[in-house]
């Protein structure tokens, strides 16, 4: 094992060729992560309410957006994005934009049916509950459902994000210097050092998500204490 | 699978609509977007200390920018993603190692050809000393070249495992997963001299096919190419370039190889 490789090119892995040229590495890999996980946060809040809320034509045509983001590799919504749209609508999207969007999509429809999910599991007297106050039904979920399935929702959006950190790598098809396309070309020049190059970016990831979900955890903890104490 | 999806995608992107002009696109944006190999030295690379693709054909886009008098913009590509970039608009110029062939040539133009090389192998010394062995080999190809094409095609008993670059390929070799590697010649060249234990390997003395090099156009686009071929034809005239060639293969590089094409030789 030689880890020079890493060390040599350490700030090549961790911010690209910046300041010279785009961020790039895990810098980039934590821009990307970041943004998908806010966006696809607020796609999987917004249509999983939708989801719970809704009845007859509307869900039914909900279901089936969410079938198919749910159905399509993450890879392929990249790669479509990025080469088929400005063929078909004349229009391109960047790169960075478009692994956001695919992440963004795909995450958020899954997080739509646990949100969906967290809602129905609150019991329905709660909801009588809250309509014997007079309350609309928009209001009784804002104040009264919303709070208390977030809370059972949010295993579920961690794994999500846990999940989205990884998939960022999948920007290599469109060339998105992120953390494991830099790595491949140092890998590349550097040729014999694959094992301990990946087994860097491995660790990378691992330390990633382990500290979302510490983090996750902690802050559900704080959370949990705080409303105990209100209670 | 991923090779067929992308050239299912490349085909259906070729048969897209015809675009404007690109030169004068190109003008107006001033700015000329060049796909470029990011990992094989030394037609494109990655260089430890600018952090910036640079190679062979790195200095032929720049001379191309400076005779259109825009900006440089390079794009890391590899082998597999070089005709999508090309035909989704992506790119205005592909410069990577781009081998002319009639199947393509459907999806895209070619340039005159600016470099010459002959399909070559890598195998650890001692392995393969004949065309004639190679039915019987397990031989690491890389993605949507014309070499893993030839290769099947005139060897159909050798075993070919396809990868998505050179270096993986080679890695795969290393490791015994296959017995020798295929590539350009010049590139293979490249490519070992790069490595620490190059002794241990070996470029046996024989090609299995003649490839000319050069620059990807977008379809139709016979202005933009037009200019590409004359200037292609200056640097031959002026010397320039022999001065690009002997800065990658010339005597006191890594990978020493004589020039034996010179632009124009063949249209």
């Amino acid at each position: 094992m030689n880890f020079s490789v890493i060390s040599d090119n350490l700030d090549y892995l961790l911010v690209g060729a910046w300041p010279n040229g785009p961020v790039g590495g895990l810098a980039l890999t934590l821009v990307l992560s970041a943004l998908s996980a806010v966006a696809s946060g607020l796609v999987g809040l917004v249509l999983g309410i939708g989801l719970a809320m809704s009845a007859g034509w509307p869900k039914r045509l909900l279901v089936v957006v969410l079938g198919f983001f749910r159905a399509i590799p993450v890879i392929m919504l990249i790669f479509w994005t990025y080469f088929l749209l400005p063929i078909l609508f004349g229009f391109s999207v960047p790169e960075i934009g478009t692994v956001v969007v695919a992440l963004s999509l795909i995450g958020g429809a899954y997080l739509s049916y646990a949100v969906a999910a967290g809602i129905e599991s609150i019991a329905a007297g709660q909801w009588e509950a809250g309509f014997a106050l007079g309350l609309g039904r928009w209001r009784v979920l804002r104040l009264i459902v919303l709070p208390q399935a977030l809370h059972a929702m949010a295993p579920s959006f961690v794994n999500q994000w846990t999940s989205l950190v990884k998939d960022t790598s999948l920007a290599y098809v469109i060339g998105v210097p992120e953390l494991s396309f830099v790595a491949a070309q140092v890998n590349n020049r550097a040729m014999v050092y694959p094992t301990e190059v990946f087994l860097f970016v491995g660790v990378v990831y691992w330390c990633l998500c382990v500290s979302l979900d510490r983090f996750a955890t902690a802050l559900a903890n704080r959370r949990g204490a705080a409303a105990e104490g209100a209670g | 699978m991923r090779r067929l999806f992308l050239l299912l995608i490349a085909s259906f992107l070729a048969s897209g609509a015809a675009h404007a002009d690109r030169l004068d696109d190109i003008k107006q944006a001033g700015v000329l977007r060049v796909a470029a190999f990011d990992s094989n030295p030394p037609f494109g690379f990655v260089d430890p200390d600018s952090k910036q693709i640079v190679g062979l054909d790195v200095d032929y886009a720049k001379v191309l920018a400076d005779k259109l008098g825009v900006k440089l913009e390079l794009r890391p590509t590899n082998p597999a993603n070089r005709i999508p970039l090309l035909t989704s608009g992506k790119v205005d110029l592909v410069l990577a190692n781009f081998t002319i062939t009639e199947e393509r040539a459907k999806q895209l133009d070619f340039s005159i050809p600016y470099f010459s090389s002959g399909q070559q192998f890598l195998a650890k010394k001692g392995t393969l000393t004949s065309p004639d062995q190679l039915n019987g080999l397990r031989i690491g190809a890389d993605k949507g070249t014309t070499n893993e094409i030839v290769l099947r095609r005139d060897f159909p008993k050798a075993v070919v495992v396809a990868f998505d670059d050179t270096p993986f390929a080679f890695t795969a070799l290393r490791n015994g997963n296959v017995q020798a590697i295929t590539q350009d010649g010049p590139k293979l060249v490249g490519l070992l001299a790069n490595v620490p234990d190059r002794e241990n390997y070996e470029i046996p003395p024989f090609t299995i096919s003649d490839d000319y090099i050069g620059v990807g156009i977008p379809k139709g686009e016979k202005r933009l190419a037009d200019v590409v071929n004359e200037t292609l034809l200056e640097l031959e005239a002026s010397g320039k370039a022999a001065a690009i060639y002997d800065a990658w293969f010339g005597p006191n590089t890594k990978q020493p190889l004589p020039r034996l094409f010179k632009i124009g030789d063949k249209k």
